[in-house]
């Protein structure tokens, strides 16, 4: 696992278009991980990453990656960066396993190198024979796997990805958001997963950037989120749960029974050992409890509503 | 089956330097065009006209010597070509720095008016192939978020446009000059010849480069395949037309076609007019012809309107440089 040394460092960095503030002296220093970068749609997740990675030009204030200075380096600092932008940018003309041979080249890769990885790569992200077909006559999840390769194919540091698993269907997106999971957790490539599935991001990642109007409103780790909704759990059983929500009641917890079977608890404690005593008291063997549910959710819409108060 | 049961495997080796990520854009550039039907045949046309300019070489250089093959044959024309080659090969024999100097600098000045157009309409073919298509595609944010720069990637670019126009001009004219003095009867040839390089490679070099850089310009004009190749191709041929016209009437207009821009830079470059006065000198009976030649074609041969078109050329790439730097950006 990689040493926790901030990777991402910016001082009061802000971007405009014209007039428009794109980022407003987003001031931030991220650790190696597993990193969700969350904000409603035009929030400036996009641009952050973009001027992170020198595509967009920084109107004021400094940025650091992976303890280089952007914008003086820029070259230096791709090699190590990988980038899965949100819409597709594939080169017309190349066949999958082509054009991420050539991107590994772009990074700087020779070129027996470059094609042994693209390869593996194309392994690792499951695609099979259609890397040898043309890129333009690939389906969603085609290209978005693709695009993954070709933004781990030159083995970088960190990898920014932009809404990786847009397009795809429920099966294909639990299956990038394992493999984006398994780059932090198993390989100690940083990801930084850029979204507005609040669900994806929950899975996958263990720091939080909440941004909204170009500013970042939360930046704390996940578990710190949750800690700070302590008090609700959701409770999965295999039956009893009459028991449970009369028991609920007669200590005054709010208890509902959810669409998917769950019951979600508000035990208002600290911890889950009264909810616990609960259930050893009715002898229920609970199947699941999800401490804290839907805390990230709960800070997502908090933070955008302080956001929208102060503007 | 999770899609990472097959392991990922950190690269430790050495990155390669970045003037070989550049060959790398060049490279595949080239390898696209070279992928168009089109484009392959005028290449191998070009240098079936290379050849062609090899053989003939290969043919006056044989009129030095006396008892060889081409005379011989020579000498069972017509006595008017025959007596035509008599002084050729006399002058040959007589003036060989000043003979082979002034006949291959008319071989190649006449090589590169054939093989311009060709450069320009292998630049129309290919135009899509530059920048258009990676503007369409938004393949920009790809090669941006890789260890090039956007300068690395129109270097890349520059190179593609530059290496099919070395293909399908410098190249089979540079191969004619070699071979044809290595044919050659005697070694002195390639020493005589060298102006003739000399022009050629100067004239070829800078008319490369300006022409690359203006596919470049139109090629990010527009994002759709088929509006950059039309209007590469109207522009050269309403340079064309209004060349002629422009020439009565407002002679400046003329400094619009880039083509006329640069076959102004091509007499500039081969001075023609000094060869003509030299076989004027030396020919007697060539002397009598070329004095056929109108006054205006002498006057343009020998004061071509260099400055005008270095002026009109500069002021084209001042504007194709400033739609690239205007459309060839991540967004």
């Amino acid at each position: 696992m990689a040493s926790p040394q901030t990777i991402i460092e910016t001082e009061a960095l802000s971007k405009f278009y014209g007039r428009q503030r794109a980022l407003d002296g987003v001031t931030l220093k991220v650790n190696r991980g597993a990193i969700g970068l969350l904000g409603p749609n035009g929030a400036g997740k996009t641009t952050l990453m973009k001027c992170l990675l020198q595509l967009q030009p920084i109107s004021k204030g400094s940025a650091r990656l992976l303890g280089r200075e952007v914008g003086r380096e820029g070259r230096e600092i791709r090699k190590r960066v990988g980038y899965g932008p949100e819409q597709n940018c594939h080169i017309p003309g190349m066949a999958g396993c082509e054009y991420v041979t050539y991107c590994a080249q772009l990074s700087g890769l020779p070129f027996q190198a470059a094609r042994q990885r693209a390869h593996e790569m194309l392994d690792f992200v499951g695609m099979g024979q259609e890397r040898y077909r043309k890129i333009e006559t690939y389906s969603t999840g085609l290209k978005q796997r693709a695009k993954l390769a070709q933004a781990i194919v030159h083995d970088p540091e960190l990898v920014f990805l932009d809404e990786p698993t847009n397009g795809l269907d429920p099966k294909g997106q639990a299956q990038v958001l394992e493999l984006v999971q398994s780059l932090w957790k198993t390989y100690g490539i940083t990801v930084v997963l850029s979204s507005h599935m609040l669900q994806d991001v929950e899975r996958v990642c263990e720091q939080i950037i909440i941004i909204a109007r170009g500013r970042v409103l939360v930046h704390d780790t996940l578990e710190n989120l949750k800690a700070r909704k302590r008090g609700a759990a959701e409770v999965v059983l295999g039956g009893g749960h009459h028991e449970l929500q009369e028991a609920c009641q007669r200590r005054q917890w709010p208890c509902e029974l959810l669409s998917n079977g769950h019951l979600k608890v508000e035990h208002h404690a600290e911890s889950l050992n009264p909810l616990l005593n609960v259930l050893r008291e009715l002898k229920l063997a609970p199947l699941e409890i999800i401490p804290s549910p839907n805390a990230l959710e709960e800070a997502f819409v908090q933070a955008l509503e302080i956001s929208h108060a102060a503007a | 089956m999770p899609l990472h049961d097959i392991h990922y495997q950190h690269w430790e080796g050495v990155h390669a330097g970045i003037w070989v990520r550049r060959w790398v854009i060049a490279k595949n550039g080239l390898g696209a065009c070279l992928q168009n039907k089109v484009l392959r045949t005028l290449v191998v046309l070009c240098w079936a006209a290379g050849l062609g300019m090899v053989a003939a070489l290969f043919v006056v250089s044989q009129l030095l010597v006396p008892d060889s093959m081409v005379v011989k044959w020579v000498e069972q024309l017509n006595p008017a070509l025959q007596m035509f080659a008599g002084l050729l090969t006399t002058w040959l024999q007589a003036h060989p720095e000043i003979s082979v100097r002034t006949t291959q600098n008319v071989f190649f000045f006449y090589g590169c008016t054939l093989l311009t157009p060709c450069g320009i309409f292998a630049l129309g073919v290919a135009m899509p192939l530059l920048i258009t298509r990676d503007l369409a595609s938004s393949a920009i944010v790809i090669y941006s978020s890789k260890a090039v720069t956007r300068w690395d990637y129109l270097l890349g670019k520059f190179c593609t446009a530059f290496g099919l126009l070395t293909l399908m001009w410098l190249g089979p004219l540079c191969a004619a000059w070699f071979l044809g003095n290595l044919l050659a009867p005697d070694w002195m040839f390639f020493w005589h010849a060298r102006a003739a390089l000399g022009n050629l490679l100067i004239y070829g070099l800078s008319s490369m480069c300006i022409l690359s850089v203006l596919a470049l310009g139109v090629s990010a004009v527009s994002s759709k395949e088929k509006s950059t190749p039309f209007l590469w191709f109207v522009w050269w041929v309403l340079g064309g037309f209004i060349q002629p016209i422009a020439a009565n009437t407002k002679p400046w207009l003329r400094h619009l076609s880039f083509s006329y821009n640069l076959e102004q830079i091509r007499l500039a470059t081969f001075r023609l007019g000094n060869d003509v006065k030299t076989a004027q000198d030396n020919i007697p009976i060539l002397g009598n012809m070329l004095n056929g030649i109108p006054k205006r074609t002498m006057e343009t041969l020998n004061n071509p309107g260099v400055w005008g078109a270095v002026a009109a050329l500069l002021l084209m790439l001042a504007g194709a440089a400033l739609v690239i730097r205007k459309r060839v950006r991540p967004e």
